[in-house]
């Protein structure tokens, strides 16, 4: 066995992104963000035609921060990114998912299936991906050695 | 809030110039950190860095072999840098935004003290914000 499954089917975690409204202020992103380790909020949609949007630490520092507005001040709406990068076909491989993101500037891609939302794939999903794709290769190669 | 007031400890996860990126994935992953600092060969050298994005944007999306790729081909160098201890956050975010990046080095007299991320500025603020928000006029100092 040496191919490995190195798609995008096999790097999505389908993990609930915690979420903030597009009204909310970034001060109740930046503690919601800290309190909880997670450096990305989704912004749900206001009604069917409206687009999910996204807020990332990098949004914050970036554009409100490092231009000293004030957090309690501004609203997320300003800042977010909208609408979401998005790949919808489950049997990419890891390259063209990497390519994406490259091209993007984004390390987070929702992905979709055939119209439904499977999931987000990160730039660490690609990253422990490779990882255990690789140690899975040596272990085949010393399979005389691996007891289970 | 002061950029010296979010240093942290010098970064521990440390790889050679002619070390593969598989070697960096491989010390990503395990010691779960999203950055490590490259060497440097000799004094007259500067020291490096690789990232995620590093390796997604150069290696992966090239359709490359990590194990193929030597850092030196790879990481930023020489890094994005912070000495005057003094500036405010502020200015810390501001140079990042310019630099496109989400970690500089701290230098103090020569040597590297630290790396500060997003997140080491994220958590300095939230603190901040906390204090003025939860306990009335209980201002925090600074």
């Amino acid at each position: 066995m040496t191919e490995m499954d190195r798609t995008l089917r096999s790097m999505v975690k389908d993990f609930k992104m915690p979420s903030i409204d597009a009204n909310a202020t970034v001060k109740e992103a930046i503690i919601r963000m800290t309190d909880k380790e997670d450096y990305a909020l989704l912004v749900p949609r206001q009604d069917p035609h409206d687009a999910y949007g996204i807020v990332t630490k990098r949004d914050i520092v970036y554009k409100v921060i490092a231009e000293a507005k004030d957090p309690g001040k501004v609203k997320v709406k300003d800042i977010m990114s909208k609408p979401l990068v998005i790949l919808t076909s489950l049997d990419l491989d890891v390259r063209w998912v990497a390519k994406a993101m490259a091209d993007s500037g984004v390390s987070i891609i929702a992905v979709f299936d055939k119209g439904d939302f499977y999931g987000f794939v990160t730039s660490t999903c690609i990253i422990e991906a490779i990882y255990y794709s690789e140690k899975r290769i040596k272990l085949d190669d010393q399979a005389n050695y691996v007891s289970c | 809030m002061e950029l010296r007031d979010i240093l942290g400890k010098p970064p521990t996860v440390v790889l050679k110039a002619d070390m593969t990126a598989l070697d960096a994935i491989t010390a990503m992953v395990e010691n779960k950190v999203r950055s490590v600092l490259i060497d440097r060969d000799d004094a007259q050298d500067a020291y490096g860095i690789i990232t995620t994005r590093d390796i997604i944007n150069d290696v992966i999306a090239h359709g490359l072999e990590p194990a193929q790729v030597r850092l030196r081909d790879v990481c930023s160098k020489p890094l994005v840098v912070a000495n005057n201890l003094d500036i405010d956050l502020r200015w810390v975010a501001k140079k990042m935004a310019n630099e496109g990046v989400a970690r500089l080095a701290v230098f103090e007299g020569g040597d590297l003290k630290c790396i500060v991320s997003d997140v080491d500025i994220l958590k300095a603020v939230a603190e901040e914000l906390k204090g003025e928000g939860g306990k009335g006029s209980g201002r925090g100092k600074k």
